[in-house]
């Protein structure tokens, strides 16, 4: 029934036995206790579940269990190196959080987008942040904290 | 919403995948990025005995544009298409197809060999890759065989795919003259929706640059399965560019009389035409101009 | 006094950097030692009589702990404000998605597979849909003892609206439908339930209502009120479906059954289905004006939908008669609501309660009327606006209303005069003002207002309770703000707690954007209690009077003495051990000028302030597609005092995303009598890149009843955003829009109609 997989989760690596008919999310959540990713429907269709899988952001709630294996994945309770990472001090200051249900999710998808692109515009912001709903803030805090993100980010660079 | 239990096996090639495949007959199913194939499981819309991943052949994810022969293969993402340099040149129009699907997320997993092989009316990558004549390479433990894409689909969610037969790459001849493409979507909201009427247009002139040697349009969303629109086309192959885009009110019309889309939630029969319409108005419009423009 | 410090400041939400690190742990996070896991089997049919259920095979599945139905319920009938609830279905399922049956294991899957195994037969029943039709004689009845399918009545009148009416120089009259559109909280609904040996049971639920709830909830399960406690953990969401739910009640009564925690959250598509979608109303309405562009008279008929069961939707139809008569200087109005019970998912409140949909009423009829009197529509709305310090129709006082000067900001902001002058094809603009309340004296009858708790502990620590709810929009930093402002001590020095009805004061809730307003004012008055009883332990220490005591940056020092201070820690430390241990604890609550509506002529005050708003969207209209595509958009909204300006922004953003999605794709597709469209790729709300830049302005006046001078931003925030939307399609094409959403295919049909008329 189980069948054993092994891959990196936050750099740790793990070693576990799971069911076939589970998805990655409920390995992160159920097996490993890793309650940052939500589900907020299951369907691939709101983005609450992203993580990062071996570079780029997925939806966790889509991928079998056992298609983990071997992969290397960052949650956002991998993020924080010490102390937060700059988008997540970012979108807390900004006010992009409100009630944060979508926060996860989103600051996965931010954080791979700069992965990729420094400086994007805010078209490009928009355009990669469109898999993660937010009903709260509308948005537009939301982009500005990874404006401002990229740009401390630009800056600690230069320096 | 929770999936019910089946038996899951990584095939570590293409020989074994299909092996396996085809021991279990149309119980077993393959899994590429399992964006649609997961989904259906959580709906019980399939309930599959066996489920083969594909994901460790990394031969199936190949892309190749060296040859005459432009060499997808089905395990290709949609973001690898609509980042991959090449492709963008030689069949902008693919890339720019596959990169309205879903989202960024979505994308990211989701294959192209997926996405036909799932042979939804609407899926975006058929409509382009009709246009570009695009063969399938299918291997089933008989051997491999070539399938043109315009005889693969056999209606809504139905190929002509036979148990432990799968997409192992598409081909695309690489066009021999200039060429240009272009593919609107109709949606909802301006990122994340299946497509509700989709038009791909694709030209190529002639080696001289004169006259239009080849004319596609493919068309999702409009018919139980992607379609061409032979009579269209046919109605501007040997004009000019300029000749052409004079015909386009009428060539338009002939685009919709092709199609027999359906009414739903997503949007009316009436709508589709009317916009396939005018996107084709638009996509010709665009093409034309730019081989004009040389 | 010393200076105002914390509050007007924009502080991130305190717990912001847990909910950023994925630490906060949300209702659907909670995991208890030996929790089951509950899944419910719903009805497939609208209307169906129930003739046999069979759980014997679901019972007999390895893992399931318990199988219930209505048979073991205690078959009580409750609700919030009716008594058409039961907890399953009784003798017959009302809508797609009514419970049957439920079931609690081990595992989610095992859940879901003993679903399967229940067999249920059916007989079908005739059923209704619309709400227009289900008042026709002969419909199908939804609740037997409810004859016509009339679920409630509500009647207003006051002045002379006929002869109003009559004597006026421009009347408009038109038919508008406002559709059903779902919340979309990010988190589903749902519960853990636990219960201890002495039945005793604890609701751990993300909801909007934690002490209300638990009064319906009591009754349904045949308990005592103090059998009841609810916990209220972090949420996503509620934007008001999170109230009274049987998702509540199956954890419950399955807690109960198996005397261990039993977890249930809705899957997305059964929260679609069978959560509190917004109340779909017909609203035809009668506005006249005179030639200088002067109200004359309003006249309203509303029918609402109730669903198959009433939640709070006769409340929000009747609010819908007459909250937005409170906008403008209306002397003669009349209107009648009718609430009608349909075979269809119960509908309930969603941001706005009823005065979402009036204003877009209004607001539309305000702007055909301007156009037939070819007056500029903001001017007519200054012309007509209630003012500071005055008296609505309904009697409601108004003391702040910073109307007029919103709609002095939006113009400017938006460029309004200049872009009126020059019409550019295909390109429009509009706007739209509202009104709502802070707090409604309507709702609960019992008593309103707000209470809260200030413990300061030895440590210094300050914890302060309070009975409202938190789903996101950022209550505890304004209370913390609140408090810390009070106290004078650094905002970090404060916690909010956690609502436990344990512990907390009894609250009505988050609902008619009252939160910051009563629990502000709640946790003000506490604050106030607990500072004067540090403060006399401060000037003891200090041998002064307790008259000259301040305190700043958590230092106490005696009036014009600054210099010689006393750290609020130490003061703490003393007041606790000359206790011997007892916190200071500080209580207070706040009891609002607030009159209850006389149940003939509706005459009273059922706030004690009123937020004011003006928006302006502008729009672009593509001729090929008819889609719609919001280009601009201004917010300036009247706030009263901004205690937390950045929060206040963020709420008014998300207001207007949640209004232009509803205004040009959120609909509930109801085919058959089902759902046709549960989920997020067809229930479609906007993404990221479906929203313009939206550029609020808060306008500030001080409100004698707020704390701090504050009032709310909630629902207002959403209120005018549909008609703003909808006058700016009128000025591009034309085409007045009496239906939400806006569908492309329509408008394209309406343009080209336009177009063959002129032609002609
Ligand atoms: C939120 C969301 C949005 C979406 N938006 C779009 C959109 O805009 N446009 C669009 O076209 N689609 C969309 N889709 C559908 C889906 O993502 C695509 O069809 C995708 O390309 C499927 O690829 P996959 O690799 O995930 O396929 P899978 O789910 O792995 O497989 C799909 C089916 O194909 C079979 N299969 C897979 N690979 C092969 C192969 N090589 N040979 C034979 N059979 C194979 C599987 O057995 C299965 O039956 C969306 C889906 C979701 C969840
Ligand atoms: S939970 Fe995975 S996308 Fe919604
Ligand atoms: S902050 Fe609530 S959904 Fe985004």
């Amino acid at each position: 029934m189980k069948i054993p997989i092994e891959f990196v989760v936050n750099g740790e690596p793990q070693a576990l036995f799971v069911k076939p008919n589970h998805t990655l999310l409920d390995v992160l959540r159920d097996d490993l206790g890793l309650l940052g990713a939500k589900k907020g429907c299951g369907e691939g269709k709101c983005g609450t579940c992203t993580v990062i899988m071996d570079g780029k952001p997925v939806n966790s709630c889509l991928i079998l269990a056992p298609r983990a294996d071997g992969s290397d994945i960052i949650t956002v309770e991998g993020l924080a190196d010490g102390e937060p990472h700059p988008m997540q001090k970012a979108f807390v200051e900004q006010g992009a959080v409100q009630c944060g249900f979508c926060t996860p999710g989103m600051i996965m998808t931010a954080c791979a987008l700069l992965d990729e692109k420094s400086d994007p515009s805010e078209e490009e912001i928009r355009l990669a942040l469109s898999g993660n709903l937010c009903r709260c803030t509308g948005y537009a805090k939301i982009v500005e904290a990874v404006q401002v993100c990229a740009q401390r980010i630009q800056q600690d660079k230069g320096a | 919403m929770r999936i019910k239990p089946f038996e899951y096996h990584a095939a570590s090639d293409l020989r074994e995948a299909v092996q396996m495949l085809s021991e279990e007959g149309a119980d077993a199913r393959a899994l590429a990025g399992g964006t649609d194939l997961v989904l259906a499981m959580k709906h019980k819309a399939v309930l599959p005995k066996k489920v083969v991943s594909l994901h460790r052949i990394t031969e199936m994810a190949a892309i190749n544009t060296e040859g005459d022969e432009i060499k997808i293969g089905a395990l290709a993402t949609h973001s690898e298409l609509a980042a991959h340099l090449e492709l963008q040149k030689v069949v902008p129009i693919l890339c720019q197809a596959v990169s309205l699907i879903g989202s960024w997320q979505i994308r990211n997993s989701a294959t192209i060999g997926g996405n036909l092989a799932h042979a939804s009316p609407a899926a975006d990558s058929a409509a382009p890759l009709l246009a570009l004549d695009a063969t399938l390479v299918t291997t089933s433990p008989s051997g491999d065989e070539n399938i043109p894409l315009a005889s693969f689909f056999s209606g809504p969610g139905a190929t002509i795919l036979h148990p432990g037969q799968i997409i192992k790459e598409i081909i695309i001849l690489r066009p021999q003259g200039r060429s240009s493409g272009r593919y609107l979507k109709l949606m909802r909201k301006r990122a994340v929706d299946l497509s509700q009427a989709g038009v791909a247009f694709q030209a190529e002139l002639d080696p001289a640059g004169e006259k239009l040697a080849k004319v596609a349009i493919g068309l999702g969303g409009m018919a139980p399965t992607p379609i061409r629109a032979p009579e269209a086309e046919g109605m501007l192959e040997g004009l000019s560019c300029a000749e052409a885009l004079k015909k386009i009110p009428s060539v338009a019309r002939a685009v919709v009389a092709a199609t027999s889309p359906i009414d739903d939630i997503r949007a009316s029969a009436a709508y589709r035409k009317l916009v396939a319409e005018a996107f084709f108005k638009q996509a010709a419009q665009e093409v034309l101009t730019s081989l004009t423009a040389g | 006094m010393p200076k105002i410090q914390i509050v007007g400041r924009s502080y991130p939400q305190i717990d912001g950097m847990e909910k950023a690190t994925g630490r906060t742990r949300f209702a659907s996070d909670i995991k208890l030692a030996g929790m089951l896991h509950a899944r419910v089997l719903r009805s497939p049919y609208p209307h169906a009589r129930i003739l046999n259920i069979d759980t014997s095979r679901a019972k007999a599945l390895p893992g399931v702990k318990a199988v219930v139905t209505y048979a073991d319920t205690p078959g009580i009938k409750f609700g919030p404000r009716s008594d058409d609830w039961t907890i399953f279905a009784d003798d017959k399922v009302r809508f797609c998605g009514d419970e049957v049956a439920a079931v609690a294991a081990v595992d989610e899957d095992t859940a879901e597979e003993a679903l399967e195994l229940i067999r249920v037969e059916y007989e079908e029943l005739p059923f209704v849909e619309s709400p227009l039709e289900a008042l026709k004689p002969g419909a199908p009845l939804v609740h037997e003892d409810h004859p016509g399918n009339v679920a409630a009545e509500f009647k207003v009148e006051a002045g002379d609206v006929d002869r109003a009416l009559a004597n006026s120089h421009v009347v408009c009259e038109e038919s508008f439908y406002t559709n059903q559109t779902y919340q979309a909280y990010l988190e589903p609904m749902g519960a853990v339930a636990d219960v201890d040996l002495a039945g005793r049971i604890t609701l751990y639920a993300g909801n909007q209502i934690p002490s209300m709830i638990r009064v319906p909830y009591a009754k349904a399960l045949g308990l005592t009120l103090d059998q009841v406690r609810v916990v209220l953990p972090d949420y996503g969401g509620g934007f008001g479906a999170k109230m009274e739910t049987n998702t509540h009640l199956v954890a419950m009564l399955l807690a109960q059954k198996t005397g261990r925690p039993v977890r249930h959250f809705n899957t997305r598509h059964d929260d679609f289905i069978a959560g509190n979608p917004r109340v779909p109303m017909y609203i035809d309405i009668k506005l006249g004006a005179d030639k200088e562009g002067v109200i004359t008279g309003k006249e309203v008929k509303v029918i609402g939908d109730a669903g198959a069961r009433i939640v709070y939707s006769q409340i929000i139809v009747a609010t819908a008669c007459y909250r937005v008569d409170s906008l403008y200087r209306f002397k003669n109005v009349r209107a009648k609501g009718i609430t009608a019970y349909t075979n269809t998912v119960p509908t309930s409140c969603f941001r706005g309660f009823g005065n979402t949909q009036a204003t877009f009423v209004l607001e539309s009829a305000m702007d055909i009327l301007a156009h037939k009197l070819g007056m500029d529509p903001a001017e007519m709305r200054v012309k007509n606006s209630i003012g500071p310090d005055s008296v609505s129709v309904h009697g409601w006082k108004i003391n702040s209303c910073g109307l007029k000067e919103c709609v002095e900001e939006a113009t400017k902001m938006s460029g309004w005069a200049e872009k009126k002058a020059k019409k550019r094809p295909l390109k429009g603009i509009g706007l739209s003002c509202c009104n709502h309340v802070s707090g409604n004296r309507a709702f609960a009858r019992e008593f309103d207002g707000g209470a809260g708790i200030v413990r300061i502990g030895r440590d210094g620590r300050i914890s302060v309770y309070h009975g409202e709810s938190d789903m996101g929009q950022g209550q505890k930093t304004v209370y913390a703000q609140i408090a810390a402002e009070t106290l004078g001590v650094p905002l970090d020095w404060v916690s909010v707690m956690q609502v436990d009805t344990d512990i907390s004061p009894w609250g009505f809730g988050s609902f008619a954007t009252r939160g910051t307003l009563m629990g502000g004012n709640g946790v003000l008055a506490a604050s106030k209690d607990a500072f004067i009883k540090l403060a006399q332990v401060a000037a003891d220490m200090m041998e002064s009077n307790v008259d000259d005591v301040v305190c700043e940056g958590g230092r106490f020092y005696v009036k014009g003495s600054p210099d010689k201070s006393l750290d609020f820690k130490e003061v703490a430390l003393n007041a606790t051990d000359s206790n011997h241990g007892s916190p200071v604890m500080g209580t207070g609550f706040y009891d609002p000028p607030t009159v209850l509506p006389d149940p003939k002529t509706k005459q009273g005050n059922i706030s004690p302030a009123y937020p004011f708003g003006c928006q302006i969207a502008e729009v672009e209209v593509d001729p090929t597609t008819g889609k719609v595509t919001v280009t601009n958009f201004v917010a300036a909204h009247d706030v009263g005092r901004a205690i937390n300006p950045m929060a206040l922004e963020g709420q008014i953003q998300g207001g207007v995303a949640q209004g232009l999605g509803w205004t040009l794709m959120e609909n509930m597709v109801t085919n058959k009598g089902k759902v046709a469209n549960a989920n997020f790729l067809d229930y479609l709300i906007p993404t990221a890149l479906d929203m313009p830049p939206v550029e609020p302005k808060l306008i500030e006046p001080y409100e004698p009843n707020g704390p701090y001078g504050a009032k709310g931003i909630g629902e207002p925030a959403i209120n005018p955003t549909m008609s703003a939307i909808t006058n700016a399609i009128y000025d591009a094409t034309g085409v007045r829009i009496t239906e939400l959403p806006v569908s492309p295919e329509k408008l394209l049909a309406e343009m080209e109609k336009l177009k063959g008329s002129h032609e002609g």
